[in-house]
């Protein structure tokens, strides 16, 4: 019998068996994901807010998760989108950090160089087609100073007083351009957290991919504090008098 | 060891008509010329000490460290060649990378100076290359509690509870072997191991030196990390006064 | 061999790659222009970065100063701007340590077009005007295409306001239309720095892209100095 017309075993067929032919594949839409994350500057450093839930499509999926990484002494990251390229980028900043850590010269990366880094690594993976399916939030407190960074899938970056990914850029970012913008100096931590509480309640009533247990970070010049899943006091007996589309 | 090879000793090609490569004892000659190295595993961490023998006194203290870091939690001191060294270390950081990136796991220290094994032997087999100059003490604290490997050379690796490579490693080990290593803590072991590589200096030979400590235990978060300022202060002076005792006792023994 | 026989799956048609693909292009918004005078060169662009009807930051800036004192101006994809930049400033201070000498204006705007033109098969989505001083102490303003082509210009004005404002230059920068006007006249500072604040200003009241911060650089032979004006925050 001829070797080549042999057919493969039903179970060998398809993606596995035909990886190495055909057309290449890339990442067209996320699968696993996280919502919003949102973040600004205060008095002391930077806060930032995450819920726990990693969502498949509009199943409540993975409801454990924490989409707050404390990269270094002085530096959080917050994601959303992708969770699995997530844990990816997580992996690759890990290394960079054992990295430095072996260079043992007395520096420490600082925030805005971990940004950087980020940031490369999202604009060549987009300039090869093939981009990591997120948007971070980088905050830190380096050398004195608060950075608050964001970077995409697109390598687009941008630097605020405030930020937020995803659903927060819409509902979210008005509040903090009212609150925050221009008084970032004067918020106290106290302060700070009444916004960004506030913030994640109209996320939680509003966009449905967001979840009541969250993580709240901080970073001072004491360094990065990431607290335990908490939840925000609701009240949805609001619904009940809200009348318009499809009641 | 007979140092004339009558032409059996230029390759590592090459066995000697006795069955021995005399490439690979050359270069264990080149570690015994280097300043001291030595390692303690003791009931709760590993530490690290060196000789670092300086050539010069306007070298910055602290600089050209021999002892380095591969991955976070792994210590490498070594005897020998510094640019052989720096080689190795390189590698077992890309070990450890590798194991990370395959496994998200610390690379265990047996996985470790199995590798690092494999690759110093390689270097004994081709007569295109040159093995290295370098004996590498691998210290590590890992689900298995405190470990300490030395690689040779020759590519042979074993653990120790103790070992020691360069000059004074004689001295070393007979210290070392007094010493009870399990029950240790790493505190005690550190002012230890500054006194027997204080022991082992030859003032004679090499004036200056400096020590360079290290370790891996609770203390330092399970990382490899050199010893904090005041425990490097502390056991100088301890290995100092040490010595100071042992010369009072030897000018007792001559008035005798 | 009958090559149908062979085991390896057919490639699926051309097309089906091209159709439902990822855009890695993003329009940030935001305008910049140039005019070059007898001494000096001036750039001006606005601060804004967008992405469709969201701000993202009010203050990004888009205008850079490059190490030989040259401005690189850009509108389009930010990454995309901030990358060129990188990589631009990278060439010129490669230059300085092989020649031992700053790049000169004319040479930087052929390496411009050279590293655009390097990116053919995806390029930067990018509309740069570049400005220094030329060998003989001119102001000097170059306009290129996504792609690398490259003019020198008096005028020029890329972005998201472009429409609005380049006539606009045309007609005072150019003296296009004017009846007596001589076309060759160069304009003074003063004049180009009321022409390009007025520009940014009027443009910002049409176009939602354009607005907060205005950037204006002005090259001679001293260097390049900004300055800063505020425009509408809505």
């Amino acid at each position: 019998m001829d070797p080549v017309s042999l057919e493969l075993p039903h179970t060998l067929r398809g993606p596995q068996a035909t990886a190495g032919y055909g057309p290449t594949t890339r990442t067209t839409q996320p699968i696993v994901t996280g919502t919003s994350v949102v973040a600004f500057k205060y008095k002391d450093g930077i806060m930032m807010a995450a819920d726990c839930l990693a969502s498949y499509g509009s199943l409540a999926r993975f409801r454990n998760e924490n989409r707050l990484m404390k990269v270094n002494e002085t530096t959080v990251l917050g994601v959303s989108g992708d969770m699995g390229d997530f844990q990816h980028m997580k992996h690759k900043l890990e290394d960079v950090m054992t990295h430095e850590y072996d260079m043992d010269d007395g520096q420490a990366l600082g925030t805005k160089s971990v940004y950087k880094c980020l940031s490369n690594i999202m604009y060549g993976r987009r300039t090869n087609i093939n981009p990591l399916w997120n948007s971070f939030i980088v905050g830190g407190v380096d050398g004195g100073e608060r950075v608050l960074g964001y970077v995409d899938l697109y390598g687009t970056t941008y630097m605020a007083d405030s930020l937020a990914t995803g659903f927060g850029k819409h509902l979210a970012v008005p509040i903090l351009r009212r609150r925050v913008e221009g008084r970032a100096d004067e918020i106290t931590e106290e302060e700070a957290v009444a916004i960004m509480d506030d913030c994640m309640r109209v996320l939680l009533y509003r966009d449905c991919r967001a979840f009541n247990k969250l993580r709240r970070a901080k970073v001072t010049a004491q360094g990065v504090e990431i607290s335990e899943p908490y939840s925000l006091a609701t009240n949805w007996s609001y619904a009940e008098s809200i009348v318009g589309y499809g009641v | 060891m007979t140092s004339i090879g009558t032409g059996y000793d230029l390759s590592v090609s090459t066995y000697s008509p006795d069955g021995r490569v005399f490439q690979v004892e050359y270069a264990q000659k080149a570690v015994d010329n280097s300043g001291t190295a030595i390692g303690l595993r003791v009931k709760d961490g590993v530490v690290l000490a060196v000789e670092k023998i300086k050539h010069s006194r306007l070298l910055v203290p602290q600089s050209n460290r021999r002892i380095m870091t591969a991955g976070k939690h792994i210590g490498v001191a070594s005897a020998g060649w510094m640019s052989d060294t720096r080689h190795l270390v390189k590698r077992a950081r890309d070990e450890a990378h590798n194991y990370h990136s395959v496994y998200k796991a610390d690379i265990p220290a047996k996985i470790i100076a199995e590798r690092m094994g494999m690759y110093v032997q390689a270097y004994t087999l081709y007569s295109s290359v040159r093995p290295f100059g370098v004996s590498t003490i691998l210290a590590c604290v890992d689900k298995d509690g405190p470990q300490l490997y030395m690689v040779e050379p020759s590519g042979q690796f074993v653990g120790y509870r103790g070992c020691a490579a360069g000059k004074g490693k004689q001295v070393a080990k007979t210290e070392i072997e007094k010493l009870k290593l399990e029950e240790l803590t790493v505190r005690e072991a550190v002012k230890e191991a500054a006194r027997i590589i204080y022991a082992a200096h030859d003032e004679a030979k090499d004036k200056l030196f400096e020590l360079e400590l290290s370790w891996v235990c609770a203390e330092s978060g399970m990382l490899h990390a050199h010893v904090p300022q005041d425990v490097l202060a502390d056991a100088i002076q301890h290995a100092e006064r040490s010595l100071d005792e042992d010369d009072d006792d030897e000018m007792e023994d001559e008035d005798l | 061999m009958d090559l149908a026989m062979q085991a390896r799956p057919m490639e699926a048609p051309i097309e089906a790659h091209n159709h439902n693909r990822w855009s890695p292009y993003v329009d940030n918004g935001g305008t910049t222009l140039a005019i070059a005078g007898a001494d000096y060169v001036l750039v001006a662009s606005d601060t804004r970065q967008s992405d469709g009807y969201l701000i993202n930051s009010r203050y990004s800036p888009k205008a850079f100063v490059l190490s030989n004192n040259a401005v690189l101006g850009t509108s389009g994809c930010s990454a995309d701007s901030k990358r060129l930049y990188e990589v631009l400033e990278q060439r010129a201070q490669l230059y300085q340590h092989r020649h031992d000498r700053q790049i000169s204006t004319p040479a930087l705007a052929q390496l411009l077009s050279n590293t655009m033109y390097s990116r053919r098969m995806l390029p930067y989505y990018v509309f740069p005007v570049l400005a220094g001083i030329d060998a003989k102490g001119a102001g000097a303003a170059y306009s290129y295409d996504a792609v690398g082509n490259m003019q020198r210009v008096t005028g020029v004005c890329f972005g998201s306001a472009s429409a609005l404002i380049q006539p606009f230059l045309d007609n005072q920068v150019r003296f296009k239309n004017q009846r007596d006007a001589d076309p060759n006249r160069l304009l003074t500072r003063e004049e180009a720095f009321k022409i390009a604040v007025d520009a940014f200003t009027s443009a910002t009241e049409r176009d939602i892209y354009t607005g907060d911060y205005l950037e204006i650089f002005i090259v001679d032979a001293a260097g390049a100095h900004k300055e800063m004006r505020e425009l509408k925050h809505d």
